[in-house]
């Protein structure tokens, strides 16, 4: 994880959000903790592949959907 | 009753429960946020308070009372060692699933940070334990010393990144 992360535009919260998730029920999904999600919709944390890939097929999108580079 | 006894009761009752708990298949033996939170919690807490006695007494400092029963040295460390065979072992043998989430890549990240920064104040404390020594009038004495604080000062200072780590977990426990 470089340190231009800042840089990544994130989507995830709005898709979330509009796919009708809490963090808890899309970390559950997701397999991971709810930090992690929240870490990832804050900017802090860069998922790794395996994880975008997993959030991407819950809320049912494509990895591009959730984050874009600038 | 003087104050060792409270601490070997204490100790005592808390290892003996943790046995009983494990051994008696009445517990649940998944790990849980909140379960790593009390054993990570606990661990750093006695970390913290052993440390921080033996660092107090080799600095000169007088605080009233000592420990004079092995038992209570023991305990403490015993129970330490129960927590991490016990964590290790839902590591490898837990639910799948559940472990994913318990052992995250952000937790990872989370854990290297902590231990990062362990690493960083033990380097500048021995670095300053180092520089406090009187090399001029080196002896075994001094050598022992020297050597104890800085294995007290790295138990002081990862006891309390232990207890930070694990309210990351207390959090987590409570938004589940």
């Amino acid at each position: 994880m470089g340190k231009s992360h800042e840089k990544l535009l994130n989507n995830l919260e709005g898709l979330r959000k509009s796919y009708g998730l809490t963090q808890q029920e899309l970390s559950e999904s997701a397999e991971v903790s709810r930090k992690s999600i929240n870490a990832i919709e804050n900017g802090i944390y860069v998922p790794s592949t395996v994880l975008a890939l997993k959030i991407a097929k819950t809320l049912n999108c494509s990895v591009e959907d959730l984050f874009k580079l600038p | 009753m003087d104050i060792n006894f409270y601490v070997w009761l204490i100790s005592t009752l808390g290892v003996t429960a943790f046995a009983w708990a494990i051994l008696s298949g009445r517990v649940n033996w998944e790990v849980t946020h909140l379960k790593r939170f009390i054993l990570v919690f606990v661990s750093g807490l006695f970390q913290i308070f052993f440390a921080g006695f033996l660092l107090l007494e080799l600095s000169g400092a007088d605080i009233g009372w000592y420990i004079t029963s092995d038992n209570v040295m023991f305990a403490p460390g015993i129970f330490v060692f129960l927590a991490s065979g016990y964590l290790t072992a839902s590591y490898y043998l837990g639910d799948r699933q559940k472990n994913n989430a318990l052992y995250d890549e952000y937790t990872a990240l989370r854990y290297y940070k902590t231990a990062a920064l362990g690493y960083s104040i033990n380097g500048v404390g021995i670095f300053v334990l180092f520089s406090i020594q009187d090399w001029s009038n080196w002896n075994f004495e001094l050598a022992n010393n020297m050597i104890y604080r800085i294995a007290a000062f790295a138990w002081l200072i990862f006891g309390m990144l232990l207890v930070w780590f694990s309210v990351g977990d207390y959090k987590e426990s409570k938004s589940g």
